[in-house]
């Protein structure tokens, strides 16, 4: 008899019902775009960094703007509400006046990319296990 | 029939998930991707799509400055993640706005709102054109009224050399002063329907009585350079008195 295998669960921390909207039950594909999620976002976020060390508050709100869209993709739709906050920002407040924002953005950030850590090491497991039922039957 | 696209977008995961979508509909063949506009504009120079998945906040130049120098007017549908952009969306009559990230359901309903329109569009357009052309002369009034620093202003037609668009806003270019009102071009080429002005290039509607000459595809009047749209010159050349 075929046994059944429970779906794919994300972490709790993540928008659970929109990934799974979004992915369709393609956990190989959310373990591609979480791959590509941990590659891109420390690219993006130099950006961030360069832009705030230089006090380009255009570019700083541009370079969040893209994280925010990254952050979308793996289901952190509370940091992207964040981002869109400290992206409006940008443009009526100075540096000194973002800072306190920027440490927290940073801190969100840092947790957000241990989750997907997390779930991407989950997903790899998940997907292995998976072809080794598909061979077996 | 398939609908040709473009992607252009510079997260590459936001375009890997539109491209395949777009397999995955069977409706949309992806000719290319795009991180920036100057490279989108290049291939859009050689080739043509029925369809732009356009996203607006890239490095360089955005999005509708795209639209400002496209010389034809494919379908269009914006990928963002910023809500704020719907109104200028609505200004440019983009056919959709998909907020990004978007799910593939949200993506066959765009898909699917824009069969609706070529259909019932297609149809509908010469008999506008015979309507305007043939009423026009005898309903059109030789004056117009155009709201600019806050106060209406009075034109006379024939003192118009051309409309330029300005995203929200369109400029109105006399011999004599320039005004710019609230508006689209869209709006503009219903008003001023008629014998006189044509729409010669996504951004412009020009006076065609004030046509000093054409060089190639471009519109020379009183010094002003106007380019010609490639999707306009055909009609351009059958509203010229060309012997």
């Amino acid at each position: 008899m075929q046994k059944i295998r429970p779906p794919f669960v994300f972490d709790e921390n993540l928008n659970s019902s929109f990934l799974e909207e979004l992915f369709e039950g393609d956990t190989k594909y959310a373990e591609a775009v979480f791959e590509d999620f941990l590659k891109d976002l420390p690219d993006y976020w130099e950006r961030v960094e360069t832009a705030y060390h230089n006090r380009n508050l255009p570019t700083l709100g541009t370079s969040v703007h893209t994280c925010k869209t990254l952050f979308g993709y793996v289901g952190f739709t509370d940091l992207q509400e964040l981002c869109q906050q400290f992206e409006n920002k940008c443009s009526v407040n100075s540096a000194e006046e973002l800072r306190v924002d920027y440490i927290l953005l940073i801190q969100k950030k840092e947790r957000a990319q241990h989750i997907i850590e997390k779930e991407y090491a989950r997903l790899r497991v998940f997907n292995e296990d998976q072809d080794q039922v598909v061979n077996l039957d | 029939m398939k609908l040709s696209c473009i992607i252009v977008e510079d997260i590459q995961i936001a375009a890997d998930f539109l491209r395949k979508f777009c397999e995955k509909s069977d409706l949309v063949e992806v000719k290319g991707h795009f991180l920036n506009v100057t490279d989108a504009l290049e291939f859009l120079d050689r080739e043509r799509v029925d369809l732009l998945f356009l996203d607006v906040e890239m490095p360089g130049a955005n999005g509708f400055d795209l639209l400002d120098r496209l010389t034809y007017s494919p379908m269009i549908i914006l990928t963002t993640s910023k809500t704020e952009y719907a109104f200028n969306a609505f200004q440019y009559h983009v056919n959709d706005y998909l907020k990004k990230p978007f799910t593939y359901k949200r993506f066959i309903e765009a898909i699917g709102k824009l069969q609706q329109p070529v259909a019932e569009i297609a149809p509908a357009l010469p008999a506008m054109t015979v309507t305007s052309s043939a009423a026009a002369p005898q309903t059109d009034s030789e004056f117009l009224f155009i709201k600019a620093d806050d106060k209406l202003t009075k034109i006379k037609k024939d003192d118009i050399l051309f409309l330029e668009s300005m995203r929200d806003y369109v400029k109105f270019v006399t011999s004599g002063k320039n005004y710019v009102t609230y508006s689209t071009l869209k709006n503009m080429e219903e008003k001023l329907n008629g014998q006189t002005f044509l729409k010669v290039h996504r951004s412009y509607i020009v006076n065609l009585s004030k046509i000093d000459d054409i060089r190639g595809n471009t519109i020379y009047i009183l010094g002003n350079q106007i380019p010609i749209g490639k999707g306009h010159k055909e009609d351009l050349e059958a509203r010229l008195n060309i012997l």
